[in-house]
């Protein structure tokens, strides 16, 4: 739908409102708030089809949805997929070894690293243990994670052609390694639109861990060419949990519930001369405004959680703006209804220092994703939200820097990396997709980052090739130009 | 053209499928669009993708598949048919061909498949100007604009509006020509002329405001992808705000576009550019660059010479050209060989594809301030004078001279004549203890850190370095860079020599300060204010001997670049090759002054001597007489009848400068005043622009667009599409070439788009709607005959931008009220054939410059560099490198400037802008979404900026001379909707004010707290809650729909 029908819709339903006001009581009464309430009352459980009238595509989705919402953990800067989940026996005995030339087979790597002399293979400098059913190598470092790994279907094969920081996070969240696509959280508002009016169809919170951070950027949940009313918007830790929420001081609630209806009445008044639908709509985000004020605070106030449901999560869930906290609030985002809620965690760069830092990385996702999953599960909702996680590429075999006895880097590495996918569909407890030994080049069923975007899409029930939007001449899609596959593999 | 021999439709594509009559179906608006989106991806111009040597973009090929009626053309067959083996396009195209356009194509065929050339690429010819015998119709008209579109307004059974109200008119065409409201006495005074020309009085004074340039840069900044910052990684800061005010100066100056053009796509390229066209240039330097540690730097350059291809494309021509980066257009006659023919102008940029963090990457241009560099002339004079006081002096000295140089003879057994003013001198030699004498600065002692080692030295005692101890000189040495200085010391490296034997480097800050740094013998002398974007490192070749005993000594004379500073070893210049030659800003730090080490790391091994500073830059002569290999010392024992020319001028250099008190002292007054006028006549800013290689860089098609992958057999050379107009035979292949042609008054496409953008922004959509794409997915224009006339129009008046804009806003069409009834509505819903005034929400930057000018908060001062106004905290550090890049705010006049002049930050731009659909400027951006959301009422009702526009709006209300409080609140109303309230809505907004009263005068706190909001101070002598209730009333107006929308 385009923002003017969006608009129009929107409009509609107001005209009718004072319509049927005018005639039972030509009253000069304000729309305000009863009104409005019963217009704008509904929150939850919206159907397949009424998204429409919320504001998506007509025809989407393409056909039933496994997922109803996506909840995604981007983990930013590049997680080192040897020391978490590739782990393989093999790797040990590589260790201190050079990486021979038939392996890197002069493929380009990053100018930090090229100049190097030596490329001596680093093995994990972390023990690794087999879990549940299929037995899943996971580091230690990933405790909690490893009690849910019957839940999630881990893909060792992801790869993506990017080796530096911004063209590979700005690809894999938008399509394309430059700026100007849309996200993926904007992609999936236009095409499927939301069936919260009082929440936006994409939100976004950024956490921060203990290691080397690199920059993000607004064009990541960005909407590019679509529309801006899909860009995501920002959950932030404090008073304002969006940008300014809060009434000035000096304005309390009362006041400023007069102030709306003073508002309303003079542009009803304004409609009456002029007649563009464009002011009901006005009055009506307006509104809704208002009752963002109460149900985004509400959303952030985690004191109706139980304790059981918090220590699911772990310690950090009482420290505003930790990732934990941002977990919970993402189970409640969903619980409402927003189709696709994006966690950035910042901190996975360890080109020095990693076993330190990845240690204390590691220590600041497991417990919550342990959580998270273990709440979906608990809720009921594990079966249609999907949970990604995952970051913008791998890293290096080889050392970055001075390999020691208990110390070294890993540069990026894009040839091969780990992202994982749970619930909604996706299979239970599985593996999918083989690195070679050196964990550098895919020998079994590679997956690029287009393929997981379009599963992700897939399973929100869209067809990747027909959610398109015309700009500059050309269909967009969010996987863009080349060829993209639907991992099937995975889904249950 | 075609289109004007067909006769005009009753029917616009918005109707549905049942109203498209037989007759009106058209191929260029109707039929090739189908072509284009369903047909093309395998019927197109892209050879490796075409099945059946079937083209559906050529005439033949159309023609050959749809001739014939609906019994013979094998096109109808193939669209029409249910088979999955033989249905156009193929299942697997995942292309669906709809009812109504299979209905479209069923009428165009039994019409019998008429084919056009693509409209846009067919330069236009101005068309006849429809006339109406009707009198009351032909009475609307007052400029041919309003007969083409009174003519479709007509043939669709509408009329159109009167004009709107005076005081809405004025509102209207204030906001659009200068994005500020009116004010109370531009009001009066249009309602007061009662004249024929009352209205065009107003429009030729918005057209010579200065406000107007600023309107129309800020449309032009976000085609330009202006920003502050890089984009790529690090998103750094950049000065480009010189190019903006040039924008801003072009619009004001109603510099032609023709040349608008030229400067900004080839100014350098010009016979002796002035600075103004080397600035404007700054267009293609706007450009996301990237400065991240692991870049491939190919791949950069390449990228950003793909972006200048578009962004060209799509500003000038209406054309994205990028389909053909990879592989030939599948929609529109561009081949991925004419692709880098085109690009091949841009593959010639000097600009490395590894830049700046920091600041501006060269080429760059500097630029003065005229003021100061008067100044700086001023006092030339005065250097004159003490110039010729020292060549006096120096010749009043020849007496003292030649008893000095007699009885220095003497003394040369006893030492070495040497400057006699460091401002650090460190012998070292003490014998032992932790603290550490500096004879130049008796109160300043350092401090010995770690193992306390002290031996035999060059002279006196040394300083033994083990890597584990260093001294602490703390404050010594803290140049900032912006005059020269020296410093050297002696050294015996246990090893091949290597870390810093003295620094004063700070590394948590960007390595910021200076210091000499061994590496295996070579000698390296970094200058840093932050590594290495802003830095100077020059290493020498040759390198020192382990174990001996070598004089280190460094000058630097404050020109910013590697050529000024000098390593000097035993006395003696050593080559150094230059490794970074970037230095702008200061290299004050806080240190501190290490001997053995930088703070921290790079300890030195070996022995330490004899630290001297000066806070000059000293000859090579000075230099040699500290290294005690003084050029002085054999010539002093020297006969003065054996002595040179040379030999005793270089002794009585000597003597001047270090010995005769008198000359000293003229020598420090020039010293003063040649650095005050050198820094009155340093540059106040620099900006990017264009320059191309010396030498011209080979052009290969790369296979799949790929930097990485250049076709070798494939070189191409500088050239336009050819299914444009053709370069002139002569031309030499370089921009300006290119950009004469673009701007060629024959060109198809180039015063379409313009005027389209202009059009648009007026009526808040083109009559193309797609801006940027006017090939063949682009849409249809809604009055083909009335953007040719516009277009051709241009051209023949030369490119007369103000003249285009002034005809449009004269225009009965853009007069019309914009009220709409519901019959209008259902006919013409999104207004495409205006039969109403536009309506439209005020765009981000000029919904913020109501709120300020309103209030008379507006500082509306034009140009200038970016300022940063209130934002909510932590948005920087929350996505910047490293977290820890904090947003400073600005402090007064600065929070009050126009919007477009904030901060642009482009990973993380202004949220109060982007939350009304500003683009974040990454990219070229033709057009802006128009969005109506929740997060925007919030902004409107709570962001600090607007809520003190609203208490300094209900002060100014408060304090007007007005009996009553109903009289307050129209002015407030007037200054910010620039109409009067109708007596309805004053009722509610007194209503309003007395509620409020009642309240805030129970509530003093809150009245206090609302009326405190913002930096700017409020009247005290008012009553705080009529204050604090007057600001509900005042933040009211400033959220009304009629406030916020351009009516």
């Amino acid at each position: 739908m385009t923002d003017y029908q969006i608009n129009r819709e929107i409009a509609s339903e107001l005209q009718q409102t004072l319509t049927r006001r005018d005639l039972l009581a030509n009253s000069k009464r304000p729309l305000g708030a009863a009104a409005l309430a019963s217009l704008l009352g509904r929150t939850t459980g919206a159907s397949a089809a009424s998204a429409e009238v919320n504001g998506g595509i007509a025809g989407l989705p393409h056909f039933a949805p496994r997922a109803k919402r996506v909840i995604s953990l981007f983990m930013a800067g590049g997680p080192s997929h040897i020391d978490t989940w590739d782990y393989k026996p093999a790797l040990r005995k590589i260790h201190g070894q050079e990486l021979p030339e038939s392996i890197r087979n002069g493929q380009r790597i990053t100018t930090m690293t090229s100049g190097q002399k030596a490329f001596p293979c680093v093995a994990p400098m972390f023990n690794f243990s087999q879990h549940g059913q299929n037995g899943t190598w996971v580091s230690e470092i990933l405790p909690h994670t490893a009690r849910i790994i019957d839940d999630i279907s881990v893909v060792k094969s992801v790869h993506t052609e990017a080796i530096n920081h911004d063209p590979a996070i700005t690809f894999i969240n938008t399509g394309v390694q430059q700026p100007g696509n849309a996200s993926m959280g904007a992609w999936i508002s236009y095409g499927l639109g939301s069936p919260n009016r009082n929440l936006p169809s994409y939100v976004v919170m950024i956490s921060r861990g203990p290691g080397q951070k690199q920059a993000l950027y607004s064009r990541l949940w960005g909407s590019g060419f679509l529309s801006s009313r899909h860009q995501g918007v920002a959950l932030r830790a404090g008073a304002s949990p969006v940008l300014y929420l809060n009434n000035p001081d000096g304005i309390d609630r009362p006041t400023r519930r007069r102030m709306l209806d003073r508002i309303a009445q003079v542009n009803e008044d304004h409609y009456r001369a002029v007649g563009d639908p464009e002011t009901l709509t006005r009055i009506a985000q307006y509104e809704m405004a208002f009752r963002m004020q109460t149900s985004v605070p509400g959303l952030m106030d985690l004191s109706s959680e139980t304790s059981d449901t918090k220590n699911l999560y772990g310690p950090d869930v009482e420290k505003p703006g930790s990732f934990a906290r941002n977990c919970v609030i993402a189970r409640r985002l969903a619980e409402q209804e927003v189709p696709f809620i994006q966690l950035f965690h910042r901190g996975w760069d360890q080109h020095s220092n990693l076993p330190k830092l990845i240690r204390g990385q590691c220590e600041s996702i497991d417990h919550a994703i342990y959580g998270l999953i273990s709440d979906l599960k608990q809720r009921g909702m594990f079966d249609d939200t999907l949970v990604v996680w995952g970051g913008e590429f791998g890293r290096t075999i080889y050392s970055q820097g001075t390999l020691t006895k208990d110390n070294h880097g890993r540069d990026h590495h894009g040839r091969c990396f780990t992202m994982f996918m749970a619930g909604a569909g996706i299979k239970r407890g599985f593996e999918f997709g083989r690195t070679d030994d050196y964990s550098y080049n895919i020998v079994e069923n590679p997956v690029h980052i287009r393929d997981m975007n379009a599963t992700i899409l897939h399973q929100l029930g869209i067809d990747h090739n027909q959610l398109t939007f015309r700009y500059q001449g050309l269909d967009q899609k969010l996987v863009g130009t080349e060829p993209a596959h639907v991992v099937k593999d995975i889904i249950a | 053209m075609l289109y004007r021999t067909v006769i005009f439709t009753l029917v616009n594509l918005l109707l549905p499928e049942t109203l498209l009559l037989a007759q009106s179906v058209r191929f260029n608006r109707d039929v090739r669009p189908i072509l284009s989106s369903k047909c093309s991806k395998c019927h197109g111009p892209d050879d490796n993708q075409r099945q059946g040597e079937l083209r559906l973009d050529k005439e033949n090929g159309i023609l050959n598949a749809f001739d014939g009626g609906l019994v013979d053309s094998e096109g109808w067959a193939r669209v029409n048919s249910t088979d999955p083996d033989l249905v156009m396009p193929p299942p697997d195209s995942h292309l669906q061909v709809t009812d109504e356009e299979r209905h479209i194509l069923k009428t165009w065929i039994q019409a019998g498949a008429e084919w056009e050339g693509h409209w846009s690429f067919i330069a236009p010819l101005k068309p006849i100007v429809p006339k109406f015998t009707d009198q009351s119709l032909q009475q609307w008209i007052r400029h041919p604009i309003d007969a083409f579109i009174l003519q479709h307004l007509h043939e669709a059974h509408l009329t159109p509006n009167n004009d709107a109200d005076p005081e809405v008119l004025l509102r209207r065409v204030t906001l659009d020509l200068t994005g500020l409201p009116p004010t109370l006495e531009d009001i009066d005074a249009f309602l007061a002329d009662k004249s024929e020309t009352a209205y065009e009085t107003v429009v030729d004074r918005l057209l010579a405001s200065p406000h107007f340039g600023e309107r129309m840069a800020v449309s032009w900044m976000d085609a330009a992808r202006y920003g502050d910052t890089s984009v790529f990684h690090a998103d750094g800061p950049r000065d480009m705000w010189p190019w903006r005010d040039w924008v801003i100066q072009a619009y004001n100056r109603n510099m032609p576009f023709d040349e608008f053009t030229r400067d900004q796509l080839a100014g350098d390229l010009l016979t002796n550019p002035t600075t103004e066209q080397m600035v404007a240039t700054g267009f293609l330097r706007n450009n996301a660059t990237t400065d991240e540690g692991g870049l491939i730097e190919e791949e950069y350059r390449v990228e950003y010479a793909i972006d200048r291809v578009k962004t060209t494309s799509m500003v000038w021509l209406g054309v994205s050209m990028e389909c053909a980066q990879c592989h030939n257009h599948k929609y529109d006659p561009i081949t991925q060989e004419e692709y880098y023919q085109f690009y091949a102008f841009f593959n010639q940029a000097a600009d490395p594809g590894k830049q700046t963090r920091n600041g501006n990457q060269s080429p760059v241009v500097n630029l003065y301030d005229d003021e100061k560099l008067s100044q700086a002339d001023e006092l030339q004079p005065q250097l004159t004078a003490i110039e010729t006081r020292l060549t006096e002096r120096s010749t009043a000295a020849e007496a003292d001279f030649q008893q000095w140089s007699v009885d220095e003879a003497v003394k040369t057994a006893n030492g070495v004549s040497q400057p006699t003013d460091p401002v650090s001198w460190i012998p070292l030699d003490e014998t032992k203890g932790r603290s550490v004498t500096d004879i130049a600065r008796p109160n300043q002692t350092g401090q010995l850190n770690g193992p306390e080692k002290w031996t035999t030295g060059h002279t006196g005692n040394a300083f033994d370095c083990d890597t584990k101890n260093w001294i602490d000189m703390d404050t010594a040495g803290n140049f900032d860079g912006s005059h020269g200085f020296s410093y050297g010391c002696w050294v015996r490296p246990q090893d091949a020599g290597n870390g810093s034997p003295i620094a004063r480097m700070d590394l948590a800050n960007g390595y910021r300060g200076y210091d000499i740094h061994l590496t295996d013998g070579s000698v390296a002398v970094h200058l840093i204010h932050s590594w290495p974007d802003d830095a100077i490192k020059i290493e020498t070749k040759k390198r020192l001997t382990a174990n001996e005993w070598q004089h280190i000594f460094v000058t630097y004379d404050a020109t910013n670049t590697a050529a000024g500073v000098q390593i000097y070893v035993d006395g003696e210049l050593w080559e150094s090759d230059v490794r970074e030659d970037r230095l702008k800003g200061t290299l004050l730090s806080k240190g501190p002054f290490f001997v053995g080490r930088r703070n921290t790391g790079s300890h030195y091994k070996g022995l330490v001597d004899d630290i001297r500073l000066y806070d000059r830059a000293l000859t090579a002569t000075e230099v040699k007489s500290i290294a005690a290999t003084s050029a002085i010392t054999p010539l002093l024992a020297k006969d003065d009848s054996q002595r040179s020319v040379d030999e005793k001028q270089t002794l009585r250099s000597h003597f001047l400068a270090n010995v005769d008190t008198e000359y000293q002292g003229i020598s420090k007054e020039k010293i003063k005043l040649s650095g005050t006028i050198e820094e009155l006549r340093k540059p106040i800013v620099n900006v990017m622009v264009m320059n191309d290689l010396p030498e011209v860089r080979e052009t290969f098609v790369l296979a799949r667009g790929n930097y990485a992958a250049p076709l070798k057999d494939r070189k191409v050379e500088p050239n336009v599409p050819a299914a444009l107009p053709a370069l002139p035979a002569d031309a030499s292949s370089n921009r300006l070439t290119l950009a004469n042609w673009i701007t060629s008054p024959t060109h198809p496409l180039t015063a379409r788009v313009a005027v389209n953008r202009y059009w648009s922004l007026l009526f808040g959509q083109g009559i193309v709607r797609s801006l940027e794409d006017f090939g063949a997915q682009g849409e249809w224009p809604s009055h083909p005959e009335l953007l040719d006339w516009l277009a051709t129009d241009f051209v023949e008046s030369n490119w007369n931008v103000q003249r285009a804009i002034k005809q449009i806003v004269m225009s009965s069409t853009y007069r019309q009220s914009s009220v709409v009834t519901a019959q209008k509505l259902s006919q013409d819903p999104e207004n495409r054939l205006l039969s109403r005034g536009a309506r439209f929400r005020l765009q981000a930057e000029f919904l913020r410059d109501n709120a300020l000018a309103a209030s008379g908060l507006l500082v509306s001062t034009v140009g200038g560099p970016g300022v940063k106004p209130y934002q909510p905290d932590g948005l920087w550090n929350e996505v910047s490198l490293d977290g820890n890049l904090r947003f400073q705010q600005d402090e007064g006049d600065k929070l009050y400037r126009r919007s477009m002049y904030t901060y642009w930050r482009r990973s993380a731009p202004a949220p109060s802008m982007t939350i009304f659909d500003a683009p974040t400027r990454e990219k070229c951006a033709m057009r802006r979404s128009r969005t109506n959301t929740p997060l925007q009422a919030l902004v409107t009702l709570n962001d600090p900026q607007f809520v003190e526009a609203a208490r300094a709006l209900a002060e100014l209300a408060l304090k007007q001379q007005a009996t009553t409080i109903g009289q307050k609140i129209r002015l407030a109303f007037r200054r910010t909707a620039a109409t009067e309230p109708n007596q309805h809505v004053l009722a509610i907004l007194v209503d309003t004010f007395e509620e409020e009263l009642r309240r805030f005068q129970k509530d003093a706190k809150s009245a206090a707290q609302l009326i405190s909001v913002g930096d700017s101070a409020h009247d005290e002598t008012l009553d705080p809650a009529a204050h604090a209730a007057m600001t509900v009333v005042t933040s009211i107006i400033l959220n009304l729909d009629q406030t916020l929308t351009r009516n």
